[in-house]
């Protein structure tokens, strides 16, 4: 029996060994992963100076931890065995309650929205001050507002985060749409909020801002089987989810520019929900500078957006009220860029950001 | 190259075991060399030139002390001074200069070498080789490929155990290879990755989580401590696992390096549970040539201290290093005095004693600097200023309170038990059968780990 056992524990350990390196070596190698959103390491060129620096190394062992077979099964074991066996409550900061996957962001650094704050002032200043535009600013609760404390997990003081920030924008005026929001507008699987849950939250940021909106429109489905980037990240088990959008009559006629490529863009891109990055659908997903325009809209009225990819969804249900909006995310463009294409006189100005952004503000420009 | 990685795992092991296995016996001491020098290479491919010199001077010095035994003691100082001197001008120079800096107020130039990887390990192994022979302990190896493989040999080369060339010498020269000898070794170096990558990193990174927060607690800070001192030890023990598993399969016996050091009822008694090859060389090579104990007490209080400044020194260039091992120092004597005694009749208040010493003295250990470690200290017994508990550190509490008792659990013997005791179980039918499943399947889980996983510094590496 003993001698049964020590060749069966060699057999299986060598096995599992010597059968993962033949994997390895022979399965063609993967360019992205689609849960982890990025692309996969590729083997670095070998020579004599990646050697002798050992950057050749380096890049080997990243190459092979990515390429290694059934990576996803893999990730989902793994973090199986840190919430099943370890009892932990998140894995890489993201946790699943109530169905819903949420990633822990606390506490609230006060540095990064007081950068926020800085970064949004120096726009005023140089662009906003003298143009006579009316400034408003709303911030966006994360799902963990709805989700953290109910179920055990630490959430960030959101009412001293937007007091701190409006504290510092004495310019704007603030808006609060909380009150429109609750778990169940935001994705499972995702960190956005879902456009079909909106209608409440663009109706009082139009109101605010002295525009009304109809709210009506027709919800489609984009996708069956939106995996949102918690889903992937974690590698927790969680069911896709749908993707829908909102149309109506005036978003037919509307026209979205594109600064950076100098072209049009569809206000809804289906074909992007399929992608890697179905949020992307919206507007095109992440994009510095575009202008969305409404011929229809009842009066001429402009809106410049500074936004992040929460305002990609919303900003198409504001566009019924103004003839024009320029929706300009500044952590891909500065603002001395922004002040060479946009016109600022007289326009309508929010500064629509997510709490997540605020919180983590190192790449707003 | 980490054992704790897919490329050890799932590439250069197949490869070192089939070309091992594959060649004749006499080959294989050469075939375990050229894998080692690889495998360091791999990591540390500057310092391949390093490695290879120590092991010629060791090889030439022994080989000279024994043919001219008149002039034994100056080819021992000139093997000496080769290693210890490369030891010291890698590790140590920019920590003289500094401090020599210091002391004039000039500002001096620093080498600023990166420390190669396991020189420490290797050196004190050449040391304890060509002392052996100098002492005529044992012959002068005259295969230069067996002592390179000795040197080298890449289980215990970057992280220990510091193996004596005495204990595996005729290792070296015939060694058998039993299908349960590698069984058992390849269940203990799974075991030994188990530790290190199921435990260790998960709990370095609860440790590295606390120190991050933006929001400090006294609660968060012990957190932080005691995770630290369970990850060092399943870290290196999980290391020295693979390391002594890894040499059973290949034939070889290591000597044990840990022994349940967190149930030690003294310090004395930690010490020799904890990294006892260091503790036994610094004795045997140190200690005991100072004199010992058979000494005056004055006499006898320099010794220990002097080789516990030098334990912590070996650990670190950097004064709170030194002032780790001199803490210990005290502590050993202290205790030899009087404490010892009182520890005697103490019951469950040594343990909490020894715990409370080596979680401070960890704390110690891993500080960037001596100010950091006072800070540390002092939050610890609420003299930070902080408040007793926050959200976060009650959050991390829930989410990792489970690991930390099993791990805890896990540094005892306890699971050691209860193996015995399944063993036990129906002839041991159960045990068998059980055993390789379950080391297929902790295998998985690690890869699992591995793949998924970014936090996995060996913490030993940086010695």
């Amino acid at each position: 029996m003993k001698k049964i056992s020590s060749a069966l524990t060699l057999l299986f350990t060598g096995g599992v060994l010597f059968l993962g390196a033949a994997l390895g070596l022979f399965l063609p190698d993967r360019e992205y992963s689609a849960a982890e959103r990025r692309r996969l390491a590729e083997l670095p060129a070998l020579s004599a100076d990646s050697v002798g620096s050992g950057s050749f190394m380096d890049g080997a062992e990243t190459y092979l931890q990515d390429q290694f077979p059934f990576r996803e099964a893999f990730r989902q074991i793994k973090s199986l065995v840190a919430t099943e066996v370890f009892g932990q409550k998140d894995v890489h900061g993201i946790y699943v309650a109530e169905g819903y996957a949420a990633k822990l962001d606390y506490p609230l650094d006060t540095a990064s929205v007081d950068y926020a704050a800085g970064r949004f002032g120096a726009v005023y200043e140089t662009l906003l001050k003298d143009s006579g535009c009316r400034v408003w600013l709303s911030v966006i609760p994360d799902k963990n507002q709805f989700l953290a404390p109910e179920n055990g997990y630490p959430c960030l003081d959101f009412t001293k985060l937007v007091s701190r920030l409006s504290g510092q924008m004495p310019y704007a005026s603030l808006i609060d749409i909380s009150p429109y929001l609750e778990l169940s507008d935001y994705y499972r699987t995702d960190i956005h909020w879902r456009q079909e849950r909106l209608a409440d939250v663009a109706a009082a940021l139009a109101e605010a801002m002295g525009t009304k909106l109809s709210g009506t429109y027709r919800q489609k489905a984009a996708a069956d089987s939106f995996s949102g980037v918690y889903r992937g990240q974690s590698a927790l088990p969680m069911e896709p989810e749908k993707l829908n959008f909102l149309e109506a009559d005036y978003l037919e006629h509307c026209r979205v520019y594109d600064y950076e490529t100098d072209r049009e863009i569809p206000v809804y891109d289906l074909s992007a929900a399929k992608s890697a990055d179905p949020y992307g659908m919206f507007l095109g997903g992440s994009k510095a500078l575009l202008r969305l325009e409404n011929p229809d809209a009842p009066e001429d009225k402009r809106l410049i957006l500074f936004r992040d990819s929460f305002g990609s969804s919303i900003a198409p249900l504001l566009a019924e009220g103004y003839r024009e909006i320029i929706l300009a995310d500044i952590r891909y463009i500065t603002p001395a860029a922004l002040g060479e294409l946009v016109d600022f006189e007289g326009r309508d100005v929010l500064f629509l950001y997510s709490e997540a952004v605020l919180n983590n503000s190192e790449t707003i420009k | 190259m980490l054992f704790s990685s897919i490329t050890f795992l799932y590439y250069f092991l197949p490869c070192v075991l089939a070309a091992y296995f594959i060649a004749p016996k006499r080959w294989r001491n050469a075939v375990l060399l050229g894998f080692s020098l690889f495998f360091y290479g791999w990591g540390e491919p500057r310092y391949l030139i390093f490695m290879i010199a120590a092991i010629l001077q060791g090889y030439l010095f022994g080989r000279l002390m024994e043919r001219y035994r008149d002039h034994a003691r100056a080819f021992l100082a000139a093997s000496l001074i080769f290693s210890l001197g490369l030891l010291g001008v890698c590790k140590y120079a920019d920590f003289f200069l500094e401090n020599l800096g210091r002391l004039t107020g000039r500002s001096l130039p620093l080498l600023k070498i990166a420390l190669p990887i396991g020189i420490s390990f290797y050196t004190f192994q050449i040391l304890s080789y060509v002392i052996d022979v100098y002492r005529g302990e044992v012959p002068a190896q005259k295969s230069l490929i067996a002592l390179g493989a000795y040197i080298s040999m890449f289980p215990q080369l970057i992280a220990g155990p510091i193996v004596r060339y005495s204990d595996i010498r005729k290792e070296l020269k015939d060694r058998r290879h039993t299908l349960e000898g590698a069984a058992s070794g390849a269940v203990r170096f799974v075991c030994g990755l188990s530790k290190k990558v199921l435990f260790a990193n998960t709990l370095g990174e609860l440790s590295k989580l606390c120190r991050a927060s933006g929001e400090q607690s006294v609660l968060l800070v012990w957190l932080s401590a005691v995770s630290f001192t369970l990850q060092i030890y399943f870290d290196f023990s999980g290391y020295s696992d693979m390391a002594i598993g890894l040499g059973r399969v290949f034939g070889f016996r290591f000597m044990e390096n840990f022994r349940y050091p967190y149930i030690a009822s003294s310090v004395t008694d930690f010490w020799r549970r904890w990294h006892i090859s260091l503790s036994t060389w610094f004795r045997d090579y140190l200690y005991i040539p100072l004199g010992g104990n058979r000494v005056s007490r004055g006499r006898w209080i320099f010794n220990i201290l002097a080789v516990w400044a030098a334990t912590g020194f070996w650990h670190g260039a950097a004064w709170n290093f030194i002032l780790w091992g001199l803490f210990y120092g005290l502590l050993l004597i202290v205790e030899k005095l009087w404490l010892g005694r009182l520890l005697e009749k103490a019951g469950p208040l040594r343990h909490v004693y020894v715990l409370l010493a080596v979680i401070l003295g960890f704390v110690l250990f891993d500080a960037p600097g001596l100010r950091e470690a006072a800070a540390t200290v002092g939050a610890l017994f609420g003299f930070g200023g902080l408040p007793a508990v926050n959200e976060i550190s009650l959050y991390y509490l829930r989410s990792f309170g489970p690991l930390l008792v099993l791990s805890a659990l896990g540094a005892t013997p306890l699971p050691a038990m209860a193996c015995k005791r399944l063993r036990g179980l129906f002839g041991g039918r159960v045990w068998e059968a059980a055993r390789p499943a379950a080391a297929a399947v902790l295998l998985l889980v690690c890869t699992a780990f591995l793949v998924d996983g970014s936090f996995n510094p060996f913490l030993y590496f940086r010695f």
